[in-house]
């Protein structure tokens, strides 16, 4: 009797903390998106900036950002892929590069966000020569969602029974199809959720993208060329610009439906492999 | 065991990656040729993020009138901008300041004045303070308007958010630092300012001024003070004669394009005057 009205406490403060949980999360959403989605209309998502961003819409901004986030995906996903399977399945053959790469990764991690963008700047924009461009920013955010992505490719690989390896030798499975139908597919969820962390971060990056990739509101032309993204619009806006407070919170709404977006189209890859395989994903 | 996991970085799966990604730089670098071309119609323009919205869009309206002319503005703060000019990196940097006796190599081209002035409501009988009245003021020595011969109440003090350009001129122009300021109201914008000035009586606050003027014009209950005897006005900010101000500079080299002389001299004259008035700074008496 005692020990089921215990039991019937303990279970419902961890429903009330998900429930609070759940609830913050939704306010914030809800605030954001009532205030800015408000005044959004297409024309908003459509026209390019005008008059320093206070009239006009978003449109070069949005272009800019889009290319911006994919490109470092495009870059960062392989790597991350690569490296994630090293550090799971070859840390035993070489010890003491896993342990130096591990701990370069979890300081990577933790670096300030300037930084990232002072090293980009000089490295990239000027050491190579892309001066302040999307591909530079693309790059120094790539570098910047690494360590996010490595590691969490790391895990969901490590998660994996071992009986699959030794099932799969037994087989004798040529190492090409391990690697292929085994360890991709399994890497793939831990994959999405690196990115989902790395580009939330990306996506709200201002300080090592005003360095980086720069703050040219013009349609961009090229990778080559400086294209302000979302974030960086919205801090003009809202710190230089008077009278850009309604356009900084549109933006803004903009910017979390992005990232909404951006979130639920990587998680659903992530998972469709397995899922078509009839493998469980969990709850 | 082991060699079976070596197997799985093979030396043939990494020549894959490695030809994907070659492929990947060698489709990226396609993009080149696209922006090398007009390079002696570009100018870049580096530096202070106060700056930069008004040189975007005086860009915007020069480019309109120069076609082929292509003009960059990128941020960072006004040491980058004075860094890059050094370095040959930028053509105009963009300093929030005048420059000091240290930069005397780099000349410096006025193109726009930020003036800073106290705020109080309309009804408030004041008319005018000290900069020792105001520090005291900032930083809770004296609490009650009546030291000034106003009304017995408590002093609500209106202060900026971290960031802002206004709270740097203020905190500068006073000696003061943000820490020793405990305000009531910690506001963003100049707007978010005007407005909560004007719906208390006993507030005081600190504004551009040329927002402050257009407020007054359109009605806001609020009133500029004159700080040290000088009344705050635009006309006075123009003519240099208002003390709590910051100029705002285009610097160059003396071996400057003449592009980037052009485009300087077009943001030092009148036509610049409607733009430089709508981001809420105040065009210098020319």
């Amino acid at each position: 009797m005692k020990r089921s009205v215990s039991n019937r406490i303990l279970a419902t403060s961890f429903a009330g903390g998900a429930f609070l949980l759940a609830a913050l999360f939704l306010w914030i959403l809800g605030d954001i998106l009532w205030r800015g989605l408000a005044g959004i209309d297409l024309a908003f998502l459509i026209q390019n900036p005008l008059n320093a961003g206070r009239s006009g819409g978003i449109r070069s901004v949005l272009v800019a950002t889009l290319y911006i986030i994919s490109l470092s995906i495009v870059i960062a996903a392989p790597l991350g892929l690569l490296a994630g399977m090293f550090l799971s399945e070859l840390c035993h053959v070489y010890p003491r590069i896993s342990r130096l790469i591990r701990q370069s990764l979890d300081t990577l991690a933790g670096v300030p966000s300037i930084i990232f963008g002072l090293f980009g700047n000089a490295v990239f924009a000027q050491y190579l020569g892309f001066r302040v461009s999307i591909l530079t920013g693309a790059l120094t955010l790539a570098v910047m969602i690494l360590p996010f992505l490595i590691r969490s490719v790391e895990h969901s690989l490590r998660s994996l029974p071992a009986y699959y390896h030794r099932s799969a030798q037994a087989l004798g499975l040529s190492r090409t199809t391990i690697m292929g139908h085994i360890l991709l597919p399994a890497a793939l969820p831990g994959l999405s959720t690196g990115l989902v962390l790395g580009i939330g971060r990306a996506l709200a990056e201002t300080a090592a993208l005003v360095f980086t990739s720069g703050y040219v509101a013009r349609m961009p032309g090229s990778v080559f060329d400086s294209g302000r993204a979302l974030s960086v619009h919205i801090f003009d806006l809202a710190m230089n610009v008077p009278g850009g407070s309604t356009n900084a919170y549109k933006s803004a709404a903009v910017l979390v439906a992005l990232l909404l977006i951006i979130n639920l189209a990587i998680m659903a890859l992530g998972h469709m492999r397995n899922r078509r395989r009839g493998e469980p994903n969990g709850c | 065991m082991v060699s079976s996991y070596r197997s799985i970085v093979s030396p043939k799966t990494l020549a894959k990656f490695g030809a994907a990604f070659a492929l990947a730089a060698a489709i990226l670098y396609g993009f080149i040729p696209e922006s090398g071309h007009g390079e002696q119609n570009r100018i870049l323009l580096t530096g202070s993020s106060t700056i930069a919205p008004l040189a975007a869009e005086l860009a915007r309206a020069y480019e309109k009138a120069h076609p082929g002319t292509r003009i960059d503005v990128e941020t960072g703060g006004s040491s980058r901008g004075i860094s890059d000019i050094r370095r040959g990196l930028a053509d105009i940097g963009m300093v929030s300041r005048a420059l000091k006796p240290t930069e005397s190599d780099l000349v410096s081209h006025l193109v726009a004045r930020d003036g800073v002035a106290l705020i109080v409501h309309k009804t408030n009988p004041v008319d005018g303070l000290t900069s020792d009245q105001t520090s005291a003021l900032y930083t809770r020595k004296i609490a009650n308007w009546s030291a000034f011969g106003g009304p017995d109440q408590k002093v609500v003090l209106v202060h900026k958010a971290q960031g802002r350009s206004t709270l740097e001129i203020f905190l500068k122009y006073f000696g003061l630092s943000d820490d020793d300021i405990r305000p009531d109201v910690v506001i963003g914008d100049n707007e978010q300012g005007i407005k909560t000035v004007a719906a208390n009586p006993s507030a005081i606050g600190y504004v551009s001024i040329g927002t402050a003027e257009t407020a007054i014009e359109h009605g806001n209950a609020i009133k500029l003070l004159h700080l040290d005897g000088i009344a705050a006005s635009t006309a006075h900010v123009a003519d240099g004669r208002f003390p709590m101000t910051r100029a705002l500079n285009f610097v160059t080299k003396d071996t400057s394009s003449p592009k980037a002389a052009d485009f300087i001299a077009y943001a030092q004259s009148d036509s610049a005057d409607a733009l430089i008035r709508s981001l809420a700074f105040v065009p210098p008496k020319r």
